[in-house]
C-alpha cells in the first residue's frame, strides 16, 4: 500500500499540476446517450493523477438529484431519449447541460437515421459544447472550468 | 445433410461456435476449428423460419435472438425466443419468470451511478441473493451495420471502428482481414507486424484500465489511481505513435501508412518497458494487499464446462480453464509461436479473471518489446490465394475473440456483421452473477469489464 501511495506522490510532484486559485464546486452527472465508449474512457482519466479534475472541486455524482451539470456523451439514440429526459427532469435548478464529444454535437456521426434522435441540443438546452473525438482529459477540465467561471461571473 | 446436422457434425469435430447472422432470408453460422480455420454454414429461411441451433450450442442464444429482432427470422425450437434488441415490448416478454416466497426484482439502469455506459440489468433476488439476471442492453444501438451497407469496403471500416473506442483496433483488423479475404489479399510481413503492434498496444491500455476498474470495484482507491495513471501513460504513447489516444484510423483495408523511424520506435520501447516495470510493482502491491485479495475469490464463479457451453472467450474464458486464444493461430498477424499464458488458478472467479489479465498484460509487454525491434514502414496486402464470396476475420481483442463477417456487391458493403468478445461474454456475466450477493455484482461485472458499445453497435 505504501508503494502505491508513494507512487501517487511521485506522480503529483513530477506532473506539477497548478494548484486551484480559488474555491470551486461543481457536481456533474454523466449520461451516456449512445457513445462509442471513447468519451467515457477519457472522462474517467480526467480523474487520473495526471489531470485530477477533482482538485477544482469538480466531481461525478451518482444521482441527477445532486447534480449541477448534466454531461451527455454520444449521439442520442431513440432508446436513450426517455432516460436522458428523466435524468434532466430530476435535476434541481439552476442546472446546466454539457454536450461532450463530436457525436453529442452531431459532428461526423455514424449511425442509421432511424435509430437516433439527433444531437443533445435536439432535446435539451445545451450550455457548453466540447468538441473532440474524443475530447482529451485536459480539454474536459478546461471546459468545466470555463463553464463554472462563466457561471460565477454571471452571478 | 441438413443445416442442423452440419452444425452438429462440425461441433463434434471440435469446432467452436463463433457467430450467427442473417442476411435477408439467409442465416449463416460461423464456426472456428481447433486449428483456427473459419467456416460458415448457411440456411435459407422458409416462410421466415429456420431451425434453431441453440440446443446444440447455447452460445448461439443471443445471436438468434438478435436475428429474430432485426431480421424477422423465427428460430424453430428456440423457445421461448425472448426479444433482445427490440425494446418496445412488455416486461414479461423479455424477463425470465422467477417464482417463490419473497422473491422480488431490482431494476438497475440504463443510467448507472458512475461514468459507465448505458444498459439495464434486472435482478431477480431473494434478500441479497441473486437468483437470476436479465441483461437488457442495446440502449446504445445505433444501427451501425445497416448504416455501413452501400459504403465502399474502405469506408466501411469507420463503422466497425466506431462501434467501440476500446476495441477500435481489434474491430478494424477483423474487418480488414474479412475484406482482404473477399479481395483475395494477404498482408505482407510488415503489415502483419504493424497490425500486431497496434493490437497489442490496444490490449496494453485496455488491461491496465481493467485492473484499475477491479480496484475501483473493490474500493481500493490507491490501486485504482495507480493503474489509471499507467493507463494514461499508455494512451499518451498511443497518441505519440499514431496521432490518436485510441489508435483511431491506424488500421486500413489493404495496407498501412504508419511510418515510425528507429528513434521513435526505440523511445516507444523504452516507455513500454517503464510502464511494464511499474505494472509489475503495482501488481505486487495488489497481491500482498490482504483486504483487497480477500474480496476476490469464490465470487462470480464460471466453471470450465459452463464457459465452454456458453461460448465464453478471452481472458475470462482462460481463467476458467478454456484455453482458446485466437493469437495461437492468426496466420494474418505476426504472432509466430504464440503460446497463451496458462492461468495460475483455474477457479473461474473474480480473482482468477483479474490474475489472468495481469499475467497476459506482462506477456503483451514482452510481445511489444520483440515486435518493436526496428523501424515501422508503410506496408500493404498482396495478392494471395484467391477471393472468397464471404469474408471472415477473427481477432483476439482484449476481451476475447472478435468476429467480423463481410459480404459485398460490386465493391460495396452488402452486409457487415461484428460479433465482439464483449458480445460473446455478456451472457456469461449474467450466468456468473446468479447465486451471488447483489452487492458483489459490480465487482463481478468489472472482472469481465465488457463494453456495451460494441455489443449494441
Amino acid at each position: 500500500m505504501l508503494t502505491l501511495l508513494r507512487n501517487l506522490r511521485r506522480i503529483r510532484t513530477d506532473v506539477g499540476l497548478p494548484a486551484p486559485t480559488r474555491g470551486r464546486s461543481l457536481a456533474v452527472r454523466h449520461v451516456d446517450a449512445g457513445s462509442c465508449n471513447g468519451c467515457e474512457h477519457e472522462l474517467t482519466l480526467a480523474m487520473s493523477p495526471y489531470e485530477d479534475v477533482q482538485r477544482y472541486g469538480f466531481g461525478i455524482v451518482a444521482s441527477p438529484r445532486h447534480a449541477d451539470v448534466l454531461l451527455v456523451t454520444g449521439t442520442v439514440t431513440t432508446r436513450m431519449r426517455e432516460p436522458l429526459l428523466a435524468a434532466y427532469n430530476a435535476m434541481p435548478e439552476p442546472r446546466r447541460v454539457i454536450a461532450l464529444g463530436d457525436c453529442a454535437l452531431a459532428r461526423g456521426v455514424l449511425a442509421a437515421d432511424t435509430e437516433i434522435v439527433g444531437p443533445v441540443e435536439a432535446l435539451l438546452p445545451v450550455d457548453l459544447r466540447i468538441p473532440g473525438c474524443p475530447p482529451s482529459p485536459p480539454t474536459i477540465t478546461q471546459a468545466l472550468l470555463e463553464l463554472h467561471d462563466a457561471g460565477v461571473t454571471m452571478r | 445433410m441438413s443445416y442442423r446436422d452440419r452444425i452438429a457434425a462440425a461441433l463434434d469435430e471440435g469446432c467452436r461456435f463463433a457467430g450467427l447472422y442473417a442476411n435477408g432470408e439467409i442465416v449463416r453460422s460461423v464456426l472456428v476449428a481447433r486449428d483456427g480455420l473459419l467456416r460458415h454454414e448457411s440456411v435459407a429461411a422458409e416462410d421466415g423460419r429456420v431451425p434453431t441451433i441453440v440446443d446444440l450450442t447455447p452460445a448461439a442464444a443471443w445471436d438468434e435472438r438478435e436475428a429474430a429482432d432485426l431480421y424477422g427470422i423465427r428460430f424453430d425450437g428456440h423457445e421461448p425466443l425472448r426479444p433482445l434488441v427490440e425494446h418496445d415490448l412488455d416486461l414479461k416478454t423479455w424477463t425470465v419468470p422467477v417464482h417463490g416466497d419473497d422473491t422480488y426484482q431490482v431494476a438497475v439502469g440504463p443510467i448507472h451511478a458512475g461514468v459507465i455506459e448505458s444498459g439495464h440489468f434486472r435482478f431477480h433476488v431473494v434478500g441479497d441473493k441473486i437468483l437470476h439476471v436479465d441483461a437488457r442492453l442495446f440502449y446504445k444501438h445505433r444501427g451501425l451495420e445497416r448504416a455501413a451497407e452501400g459504403q465502399t469496403l474502405a469506408e466501411g471500416r469507420a463503422y466497425v471502428q466506431r462501434a467501440c473506442a476500446a476495441c477500435a483496433v481489434s474491430n478494424s483488423v477483423a474487418y480488414a482481414h474479412a475484406c482482404e479475404e473477399l479481395l483475395g489479399l494477404q498482408p505482407d510481413a510488415e503489415l502483419a507486424r504493424v497490425r500486431t503492434v497496434l493490437l497489442e498496444l490496444e490490449r496494453a491500455w485496455s488491461h491496465l484500465n481493467d485492473i484499475a476498474a477491479v480496484c475501483a470495484g473493490a474500493g481500493l482507491a490507491a490501486g485504482n489511481t495507480f493503474f489509471a495513471a499507467l493507463t494514461e501513460r499508455a494512451r499518451r504513447l498511443n497518441e505519440r505513435l499514431t496521432g490518436h489516444r485510441f489508435l483511431f484510423d491506424s488500421v486500413q483495408v489493404g495496407g498501412s501508412a504508419l511510418a515510425l523511424d528507429a528513434p521513435a520506435v526505440a523511445a516507444a520501447r523504452e516507455e513500454l518497458a517503464s510502464i511494464a516495470a511499474d505494472s509489475k510493482r503495482g501488481w505486487r502491491e495488489l497481491l500482498f494487499n490482504g483486504s483487497f485479495q480477500d474480496r476476490l475469490p469464490d465470487i462470480g464463479v464460471v466453471s470450465a464446462d459452463d464457459a465452454r457451453s456458453l461460448g465464453a472467450v478471452g481472458p475470462a474464458a482462460r481463467a476458467s480453464g478454456v484455453g482458446d486464444d485466437v493469437r495461437s493461430y492468426s496466420t494474418r498477424l505476426a504472432y509466430h509461436g504464440f503460446v497463451p499464458v496458462a492461468p495460475r488458478r483455474l477457479a473461474g472467479d473474480v480473482q482468477a479473471r483479474l490474475e489472468q489479465r495481469a499475467v497476459e498484460l506482462l506477456q503483451t509487454f514482452d510481445l511489444l518489446d520483440d515486435l518493436l525491434d526496428r523501424s515501422i514502414g508503410p506496408a500493404e496486402a498482396v495478392a494471395g490465394s484467391g477471393s472468397a464470396a464471404i469474408g471472415l476475420g477473427l481477432v483476439e481483442s482484449p476481451r476475447g475473440a472478435t468476429l467480423c463477417a463481410v459480404e459485398h456487391a460490386d465493391g460495396a458493403v452488402a452486409r457487415v456483421h461484428l460479433r465482439t468478445g464483449s458480445y460473446a461474454n455478456w451472457p456469461v456475466v449474467a450466468h456468473a452473477a446468479a447465486g451471488n450477493l447483489l452487492p458483489d455484482f459490480p465487482l463481478i461485472n468489472k472482472s469481465f469489464e465488457l463494453c456495451y458499445a460494441c455489443a449494441d453497435r
